[in-house]
């Protein structure tokens, strides 16, 4: 044989080959491309776990451009875009941030929009209504390319500058809440956009990431000064001129640190061992462990159950109207009545949960509306638990008892597949409490949490299945267009009615909803009444529980966290309004 | 060695990686899901509130990434792209590039995965020789029950364990993570010596587990060989006893451990999915796992095929050297 290398020579040579192999990872290790302040003590750095990592790592940590598809405004964008004004449903207040003040006119045509003078981003050139315009235009006109394009599309005709600080929008139909759509909260609201940095970019697939050119830009106190697959890290700026102004505080943070979720066990471990200061949304029984770990973690309510603050997202039992026999009302409120929701909440959420009558939570500014139904919920208890009631129902539909199963006038059981998210808190907690209460009265009830849940829910290949409402939290239109079958008042309107229940009546009254004044409570409270005359003895959806956001607060660095009795906002860092906690948090 | 061996090899290469690449793009869309509207949908949903147009924007993005062409369109521009090498854009994660994700996943996990390998190949190779050794200290036999019986632990089972001993109750190592949390990447000695403290734990997890493997083999093995006749001829000329276990007993029984090796470095690219998902590391085979969550079509296609080039070539290669490795071994024609 000839060989090509001598024997002795080639292991050799492999073997530095193999060594050499494992060097090219180390040069990656480097990829955090930030110019981090060298000595932040722990006690001025705030460590957070978040729920938007992915099996430990980030994925979307070159993604600060939070209108491409890939990114996400939960995991950091957040803190880079300032909104034209936040809201805090728990105090039932809006702050005014870039935008200075705002003004309808009486047939909500045309909106204008007074933004904040001498505001600069972090590159120095001006904030300004050329940068409010620019956004909203841009989302027009690029529709469904972008997130938020296909909603401002719909009602934004244009949007013209008439000052450096004047913005005037007009609108293609009346658009009463077009100003409270763009204002951040929960997950909801509109990025305003450097103008002179993002004006001729591919909205789809710019970035806006370059530590070394200061990307992102910002006009909060936050600067971006690391960012890799294992963490982001966040330093205070010098100045804000929200702090200047005394529209806030200066935050005390010096440093904040993102990191990607491991799993809850490593969390709840980090957490007692004062590795994180908070975290995401985590089981109920997660808590008493780590408050035995580490008495200096506590929750919005203390180291009390519920151990959290009820969301806006309350969860139902939906079954498909169209389909036989759930397109039966009475036999919708056969389900209800079998359902015992204490239950619910004692095994599917040890106790730290609450029930929900309606599909909207019980904020402040909604409270007006649930007053004005109170006389219809007693006559419609959507929260009763009767099944002598619920088997008259489906006896007077024809349904059959044989054995413990209920059948159909075909001799068909009444079967009943929930399918639920796989992930998240809800669907593995209760929906297994829920199917086995239907099959305690005679329903054949499943559950599957199938990976295409959403897929399969939102296009209505489902029978049954436990998910929320993103609906309303100041007013009730948000909520009763959930139900709409169809909207005149909002031509081609994308509509997100999941339970596919429809009546024509009820969208009318909805619609005249959407034209009115959100300031007009007394106007809303009897349409809202009118809808719920319609919607109750229909129950579209079967009304279980509220849904609680239960995040651990570690108070060992930082205080002043957001709780039942400082509620200033809600404390989920995943949010657009997360940046208030960071504002108000004060060293131990 | 004959080139027409080399270029025969190099064409069943070839073949194999076109045929696995073919069952890479075929197999993820057997789910028949639709990774844009899954992504669009969970991006949506996020919050609990899903924004209006989302048929309109699935419309969008499936010409985009060109999911709305049929099949065999799609086969052709996926083979075309895989000749040159561009594994296209992350479907789940637009921008992101599927090769800019692997780039950013795969040092963590040759670092990882590479030394617990070569380290457990080398340790288990030499406790498996000196095993079989009747000259080897009388302790030694001790090792073995217990190295079998953690070879039988799977990996993540056993990070698990060491995680709540050395990490929550001695709080000796990290729990998770790459680096320290705040920690300047950078050629320093700290941080060097940082990254190697949050990779002993799953290193540990990993080495625990595969040192057993590997002696066991090489025990087998050496057994055999000392049953040589070669071997009892060196004993019979009085050669040392080191020269006897080092030249003539083990490398005569390490090829098929390097044989064992060669495949094992080639399969680390498909990372160890749970030790790295336990642990945070954010590795290959938690990317893997997170690409088949989303149903990210190209990120699975483009991991999957780096893996399929890296197993076929490491196969090759073996197959090239073996006769440098081992002089009885020949491909020539008799």
């Amino acid at each position: 044989m000839h060989a090509i290398l001598p024997r002795r020579d080639l292991v050799k040579a492999g073997l530095a080959a193999g060594a050499a192999g494992l060097l090219p990872g180390v040069p990656a290790l480097a990829q955090l491309n930030g110019a981090q302040s060298a000595s932040i003590p722990r006690d001025r750095t705030l460590v957070l776990i978040k729920n938007g990592g992915r099996d430990g790592r980030w994925v979307d940590y070159e993604l600060w451009n939070p209108y491409s598809i890939g990114a996400n405004h939960q995991n950091g964008p957040n803190l880079i875009y300032e909104p034209l004004a936040y809201y805090s449903a728990f105090a039932g207040k809006l702050y005014l941030w870039l935008a200075e003040s705002y003004q309808y006119t009486p047939d909500f045509r045309q909106l204008t929009i007074k933004t904040r003078p001498g505001i600069n981003w972090s590159d120095g050139t001006a904030f300004s209504a050329e940068d409010v315009a620019y956004t909203f235009n841009t989302l027009r006109d690029l529709g469904p390319k972008v997130k938020w394009g296909v909603d401002v599309n719909q009602a934004l005709d244009a949007a013209t500058v008439t000052d450096p600080n004047t913005v005037v929008l007009k609108f293609k139909i009346p658009s009463p809440r077009f100003f409270f759509f763009a204002t951040y909260k929960y997950d909801i609201g509109i990025y305003m956009v450097p103008k002179h940095i993002f004006q001729g970019q591919d909205w789809t697939s710019f970035k806006h990431f370059d530590l070394a050119k200061g990307w992102p830009v910002t006009t909060g106190p936050w600067r971006v000064v690391a960012a890799a697959q294992s963490q982001k890290v966040f330093e205070r700026r010098d100045s804000w001129w929200a702090a200047e102004r005394k529209l806030a505080p200066m935050p005390q943070i010096l440093r904040s640190i993102w990191l990607p979720n491991t799993g809850e066990q490593q969390t709840a471990q980090a957490m007692i061992t004062n590795q994180s200061d908070t975290a995401y949304d985590m089981q109920p029984a997660s808590f008493p462990t780590m408050f035995r770990g580490n008495p200096k973690i506590i929750t919005h309510t203390g180291q009390q159950p519920p151990y959290g603050y009820v969301d806006w997202w309350p969860i139902s039992l939906y079954v498909n109207n169209e389909v036989v026999p759930f397109n039966d009302k009475d036999v919708r409120w056969a389900l209800s009545h079998y359902i015992d929701r204490k239950q619910i909440v004692e095994v599917g959420f040890l106790g730290a949960s609450q029930v929900s009558a309606l599909p909207m939570p019980p904020y402040k500014p909604l409270l007006p509306y649930f007053d004005a139904v109170k006389d219809l919920l007693a006559k419609y208890d959507t929260l009763e638990f009767n099944p002598q009631k619920g088997d008259a129902l489906l006896a007077a539909k024809g349904f059959r008892k044989q054995g413990n199963a209920w059948t159909d006038p075909d001799g068909k059981p009444l079967t009943v597949v929930i399918i639920s998210a796989p992930l998240g808190t809800f669907g593995p907690a209760i929906g297994p409490v829920v199917s086995e209460m239907l099959r305690r009265h005679g329903v054949t009830a499943s559950l599957l949490l199938p990976p295409d849940f959403n897929d399969r829910f939102q296009k209505g290949d489902y029978v049954g299945s436990i998910y929320g409402h993103g609906g309303s939290i100041r007013e009730p239109y948000d909520t009763l267009r959930l139900y709409q079958g169809k909207s005149i008042a909002v031509p081609g309107a994308h509509l997100v009615n999941f339970s596919r229940w429809k009546n024509p009546d009820y969208d009318k009254i909805v619609d005249e909803v959407y034209v009115t004044d959100p300031q007009n409570v007394t106007r809303l409270k009897d349409l809202f009444r009118a809808a719920m005359e319609i919607w109750l003895p229909e129950l579209p959806d079967i009304q279980l529980v509220q849904n609680h956001h239960r995040i651990p607060m570690n108070t060992t660095y930082w205080t002043n966290w957001p709780t039942a009795d400082n509620a200033y906002i809600n404390g989920a860092s995943w949010h657009l309004t997360f940046p208030l906690v960071l504002w108000n948090l004060r060293p131990a | 060695m004959q080139l027409f061996y080399i270029a025969r090899r190099f064409g069943v290469f070839l073949l194999i990686v076109w045929l696995a690449a073919s069952l890479n793009f075929f197999l993820p869309k057997l789910s028949g899901e639709d990774p844009v509207r899954t992504k669009l949908l969970e991006q949506a949903s996020l919050g609990g509130y899903v924004q209006g147009g989302i048929e309109d924007m699935v419309k969008e993005y499936q010409e985009k990434f060109g999911l709305d062409k049929p099949l065999w369109r799609q086969y052709l521009a996926y083979v075309g792209d895989m000749v040159r090498g561009d594994l296209n854009y992350s479907i789940a994660n637009y921008p992101r590039t599927v090769a800019g994700m692997i780039a950013d996943a795969l040092p963590w996990t040759i670092g990882l995965l590479g030394l617990t390998t070569l380290f457990s190949f080398v340790a288990g190779t030499i406790l498996g020789a000196l095993l079989a050794w009747p000259g080897a200290p009388r302790w030694m036999r001790w090792l073995m029950p217990p190295l079998w019986a953690l070879h039988a632990i799977p990996f993540f089972l056993l990070g698990l364990v060491l995680m709540y001993l050395l990490a929550f109750q001695f709080q000796v190592l990290p729990i998770f993570g790459g680096y320290s949390a705040g920690a300047t990447p950078g050629w320093t000695w700290r941080f060097v010596l940082d990254v190697l403290r949050h990779a002993t734990l799953p290193a540990l997890s990993i080495i625990l587990v595969s040192v057993g493997g590997w002696a066991l083999a090489m025990r087998g093995m050496m057994v055999t060989t000392m049953g040589e006749d070669y071997v009892t001829f060196a004993e019979a000329k009085g050669l040392r006893s080191v020269t006897i276990f080092t030249r003539y007993c083990m490398r005569n029984a390490i090829l098929p451990q390097a044989t064992g090796l060669a495949l094992a470095l080639g399969q680390i690219l498909s990372g160890a999915v749970l030790v790295e998902a336990i642990f945070g590391y954010p590795g290959i085979g938690a990317l893997l796992f997170q690409a088949i969550e989303e149903n990210d079509f190209f990120l699975i296609q483009g991991i999957v095929f780096t893996v399929i080039v890296a197993l076929g070539f490491a196969t090759f290669v073996l197959d090239v050297i073996y006769p440098l490795l081992d002089p009885r071994i020949s491909y020539r024609r008799s």
